[in-house]
């Protein structure tokens, strides 16, 4: 490896610490130093300093602008500097900066990286493919690989406001094409942090209308549990926000307990639950693929059950 | 209605497929609508197609059809609770082209034809459930799927068992349990040489058993047990009244049956691939429905033309058959322009011609045989105690066979008179 | 309005078999189109309808493309041509060579004035592809779109970001990824089956375009393998729901888990 430094770039702070260090991990194997690019005030600047970068690639203030319109002064960075891999956020901005930048470099991107790791001197990235079906491992054919990664892959460190570092400020340089920002509409503020949660209560398509989650949300509240959910539950039918999804392409979870109720068991959704120590399946059809992946599994009716369920539970209170 | 064909063929079974591959050969505008994604994503049998028909429609259909064993051992095999005695038939005439019969595996083979027909140009429409026939002035001119609707010359009913379009015409009556039965059927994954090792098979050779007795815990119908290239199709086919009755669940059945000692090592190791469950008709001649009305014809399992008698399940054929004589009754009206039952009619004629009522007719009293309980019940314990004193060596001079026939007769409490009169039905019905 | 539809044909996630050997198969899979492509493809038969014009749907990839099943199937479904690249080497195609290969099919297609991907593919789920055929085009591209208008030759877009929706704008051409909520999409219909059989298919190969030296692939497979199987009780309780309830209590309490 000529060059071993490693970059970062996230929008979302935490999410920058998180893949800091990771960096610094991976710097120690391949001997190189850990740059974060920054979009933001100076304060954010030096914050990512502090997190564990060496050096602070510092765009300037975002202003009127999008994060994805800094696009081709990432992309003239990593022309010249060059280094061995470049770990993105894995939020959408992220996978559009991602994206832009890869075709812009001719190369591609390792998108939702679940382990980073050097072996050989070659680094290497793993990810889900058919929807969790499968793990595959890859390496980038380019001198620079691009990643994304998401929230949990690595533990972030604890802020060190001593750290020193060089902050280097570098000029706009100005996209070819351009969306202009209309309007925003910000979202109700999610505060469901399923990853961290102790007791998971699942509802899959099972559920026959909204007003039914009134119900799982009470059981959820007699054992203390957080509700997740499938995905056609949070996209499509738009029953629950998108936090709430567990699988491939939501959350992974690792709770005591997970209730899956009215969920069949599709590997999308069952990746997100390996790490759960007991899972339980309610399902109407003894053929649903959770039960052959649970602990425990009731056959019958969820709207027989669940009802029973919360009057069992009230009565050991 | 805006648009309008020859003919609509509704369900892509074998039944509609084989109608819809002639009719399109004959240059006819053909219209084949079909619920499942494609022809035989839905269906489901045992597996073994007595091939003579297809030959006909398609001559040396093995050459390129995905065929997977052809039959050359048929084995019939009476089961009590823990042993079977089992009839072996083997002969050099099953090795010979045009085979008898083959292996297939629905999922493949349906498609396989669906695939002739729209090669012959029938336009193939998958993923459309048809909801209703439209029926004007007493003829059928159309169908209806959603809000949309389709008209043609001809309709075809070809849609299987539970053909509850031929009940919306009142063509046939409500369902009769009686004349139902449910097949399960399991799929189960082997490597070719296991299942060529254990079933003594060489190169595309194949295995059919029939299977009475314990198999259906007493219930009237049968097992079956068909070897594929790398894998075995295993299933039972009961009637549905006695299921009722007896409060038994297939799966529940099915589940001892391939845990029986003569089933358990034909099977050990290999995966599970598929379980389905399916209604066959299974009344005979006393359920099959009017064959046809102004406008319209009802071909294969939605014509209740099916054989069950224990041994042998057959409808894939019939399934063809019917659809053939179909066709040619429609080129028939459509010479004559004239889509009336006077034409249509032929129909009728073709099939009575054919084998297809031929084989019907001769079956005719196996629903009825087939419910003798002394079948499932009796005639098993009483082959497998006999057998068991006839090869049973304990140290004790051999008796003669008689005195052993008539203490397992005791033992099965069937009496002479009782075993005399099914004989007498059993032969003339099979 | 002319719109390009970008939808990938995969092996059906559901019938990826796990072999006992950790390796994965989809010898049995039935090919389908991605699932999330179906919203992709309903966007742009939406805006056609409501502003005239035509769908032209695009896919590139190997062999399988080739099936007449699934052709009729991506027409019936509304698009009224069809345009396939059919390349062995395209078979196992990374993000970037995929990218690169839209381009070049799009480039010799004609005058257009919106691109439309889907999220993610199904198989792959980089969520990729179209950012970066965005950015090699030239034009201006974004991700997550919810929401989709077109008024005097501008597009305007929801576009559904985790904390926020942003309303945004920019001048066609473009090039867009919608979400798998931006729409329902509809059922073929009879009638459009029968259609679908009648609409104009191009096909090219790889030889046929001018993305001369650029086809390769930039990211190297190392290996794939199904992941690990947790080992698990598999109690399943058939019972009344209040036995299996109480029976399920006894359970979850002896665990530790109430
Ligand atoms: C690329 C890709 C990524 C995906 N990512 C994800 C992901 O991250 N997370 C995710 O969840 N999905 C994901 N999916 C979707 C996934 O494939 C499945 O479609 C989804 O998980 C199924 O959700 P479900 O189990 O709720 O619904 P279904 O599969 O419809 O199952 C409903 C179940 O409820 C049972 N049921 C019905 N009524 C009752 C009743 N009254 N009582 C008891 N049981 C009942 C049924 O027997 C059935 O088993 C993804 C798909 C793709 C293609
Ligand atoms: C367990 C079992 C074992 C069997 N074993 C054998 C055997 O070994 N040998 C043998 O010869 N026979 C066997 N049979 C019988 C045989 O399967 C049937 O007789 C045969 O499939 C009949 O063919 P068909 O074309 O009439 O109907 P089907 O094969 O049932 O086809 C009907 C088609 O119509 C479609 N359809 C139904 N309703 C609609 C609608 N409203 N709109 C559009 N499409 C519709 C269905 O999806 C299906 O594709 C067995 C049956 C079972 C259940
Ligand atoms: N081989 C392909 N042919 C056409 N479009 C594709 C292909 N692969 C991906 N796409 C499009 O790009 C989107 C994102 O794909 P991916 O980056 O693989 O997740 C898909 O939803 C499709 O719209």
């Amino acid at each position: 490896m000529a060059v071993k430094d490693l970059w970062v770039f996230s929008e979302k702070t935490s999410l920058q610490a998180e893949l800091l260090a990771g960096a610094r991990t991976l710097a120690e194997a391949t001997g190189g130093g850990v740059a974060a690019i920054v979009v933001g005030d100076e304060t954010s600047a030096k914050a990512a300093l502090a997190q564990g970068a060496d050096k602070v690639f510092w765009l300037g203030e975002k202003a009127d602008k999008l994060v994805e319109d800094f696009v081709p002064t990432i992309a003239g960075l990593v022309q010249s500097h060059k280094p061995c891999a470049l770990l993105i956020g894995a939020s959408k901005r992220g996978k559009a900066v991602a994206g832009r930048l890869g075709a812009a470099l001719d190369t591609t991107v390792i998108t939702d990286v679940k382990k980073f790791f050097v072996e050989g001197d070659v680094i290497q990235a793993s990810h889900l493919i058919f929807g969790g079906g499968a793990v595959r491992v890859e390496k980038s054919a380019t001198e620079t690989m691009i990643a994304t990664f998401g929230l949990g892959i690595f533990e972030p460190l604890a802020a060190d406001p001593s750290r020193q570092g060089e902050i280097i400020q570098v000029p706009f340089i100005e996209p070819k094409t351009r969306w202009t920002l209309r309007e925003r509409k910000p979202k109700p503020p999610s505060t469901v942090n399923l990853a961290a949660a102790k007791k998971v209560v699942c509802p899959g398509r099972g559920l026959q209308k909204k007003e039914d989650l009134d119900m799982i949300f009470e059981l959820a509240g007699l054992l203390e549990a957080e509700v997740g959910a499938t995905r056609p539950l949070c996209e499509g039918l738009d029953w629950l926000p998108r936090e709430r999804y567990i699988g491939v392409s939501g959350a992974f979870i690792k709770p005591d307990l997970y209730l899956g109720i009215g969920v069949s068991g599709q590997a999308q959704h069952t990746v997100g639950i390996t790490e759960s120590r007991v899972v339980v399946a309610i399902n109407k059809d003894e053929e649903a693929p959770l039960f052959a992946q649970a602990d425990y599994g009731i056959v019958g009716d969820l709207y027989a059950i669940v009802p029973e369920l919360i009057k069992a539970l009230k009565a050991r209170k | 209605m805006e648009e309008k064909f020859d003919v609509i063929i509704v369900g892509a079974g074998l039944a509609g497929s084989a109608a819809a591959y002639k009719l399109a050969k004959e240059g006819l505008e053909v219209v084949l609508v079909e619920r499942g994604p494609y022809p035989g994503s839905k269906n489901l049998s045992g597996g073994v197609l007595y091939g003579r028909v297809l030959e006909k429609l398609i001559p040396e259909y093995w050459k390129e059809a995905p065929v997977e064993r052809y039959i050359t051992n048929q084995i019939i095999s009476f089961m009590s609770e823990n042993a079977s005695f089992n009839i072996d038939f083997r002969s050099q005439v099953f090795n010979e082209q045009p085979y008898n019969a083959f292996s297939v595996l629905r999922g493949k083979f349906d498609r396989w034809l669906g695939e002739q027909a729209e090669q012959a140009g029938a336009m193939l429409v998958p993923g459309i459930k048809v909801d209703r026939v439209i029926v004007e002035n007493g003829r059928a001119v159309g169908i209806a799927a959603g809000d949309e609707e389709m008209g043609a010359d001809v309709i075809i009913l070809a849609d299987g068992a539970n053909s509850f379009l031929a009940q919306q015409l009142g063509l046939r009556g409500r369902f009769n349990p009686a004349h139902l039965a449910v097949g399960v059927k399991e799929l189960i994954g082997l490597p070719r040489e296991t299942i060529e090792e254990r079933f003594r098979l060489s190169g595309n050779e194949g295995v059919a058993y029939g299977l009475v007795g314990f198999a259906t815990r007493g219930v009237a119908g049968g097992g079956f047990l068909y070897t594929n290239q790398e894998s075995i199709s295993i299933g039972l086919v009961m009637h549905l009244d006695e299921l009722i009755e007896t409060g038994l669940r297939p799966a529940e059945v099915i589940e001892d049956f391939l845990a029986h000692p003569s089933i358990a090592p034909l099977i050990r190791g290999g995966k599970l691939l598929e379980y389905g469950a399916h209604l066959v008709p299974e009344g005979g001649l006393a359920m099959m429905p009017r064959l046809y009305m102004d406008g319209l014809l009802v071909v294969g399992d939605a014509a209740g033309l099916s054989v069950n008698n224990g041994f042998v399940v057959r409808g894939m054929d019939l399934a063809i058959g019917s659809g053939i004589a179909a066709a040619e009754a429609v080129l028939e009206a459509k010479k004559k322009n004239d889509f009336s039952v006077q034409t249509l009619g032929v129909y009728q004629r073709l099939m009575a011609e054919s084998f297809v009522l031929k084989d019907m007719q001769t079956y005719a009293g196996a629903p009825d045989f087939m419910k003798n309980e002394r079948l499932y019940k009796v005639y098993p314990e009483f082959l497998a105690s006999l057998m068991t004193a006839i090869y049973q060596h304990e140290g004790v001079p051999k008796q003669h066979l008689l005195p052993m026939v008539m203490q397992s007769l005791k033992n099965s409490h069937l009496s002479l008179l009782a075993l005399a009169q099914d004989g007498l039905k059993g032969v003339r019905s099979l | 309005m002319n719109i390009i539809v970008c939808y990938k044909f995969v092996p059906d996630p559901e019938d990826i078999i796990a072999k006992p050997d950790g390796s994965i198969s989809f010898e049995q899979a039935e090919w389908v189109i991605s699932e999330y492509d179906l919203m992709a493809i309903e966007t742009a038969v939406q805006l056609v309808e409501a502003h005239g014009g035509k769908v032209m749907a695009l896919s590139v990839g190997g062999s399988q493309l080739s099936n007449s099943k699934g052709k009729k199937d991506v027409l019936s479904r509304g698009p009224d041509e069809l345009y396939l690249v059919i390349d062995d080497a395209l078979s196992e195609s990374d993000t970037h060579l995929t990218a690169q290969t839209l381009a070049a099919a799009i480039r010799k297609m004609g005058e257009f004035d919106l691109v439309i991907c889907g999220e993610g593919s199904a198989d792959l789920y980089f969520q990729q592809v179209g950012l970066q055929l965005g950015e090699l085009l030239g034009l201006p591209t974004i991700n997550a779109v919810s929401k989709v208008e077109v008024a005097d030759g501008k597009l305007i877009v929801d576009r559904s970001l985790e904390d926020e929706v942003e309303v945004l704008e920019t001048v066609l051409p473009a090039v867009i990824s919608v979400t798998t909520d931006i729409n329902q999409p509809r059922l073929p219909t009879m009638k459009e089956i029968l259609k679908a059989g009648k609409k104009p298919i191009t096909e090219w190969k790889l030889s046929d375009l001018e993305l001369a030296g650029k086809a390769e692939k930039r990211i190297e497979v190392l290996n794939v393998r199904s992941p690990k199987q947790v080992d698990r009780k598999r109690i399943k309780i058939t019972a009344k729901p209040d036995e299996a309830v109480q029976t399920l209590i006894g359970y979850l309490s002896k665990e530790g888990v109430l």
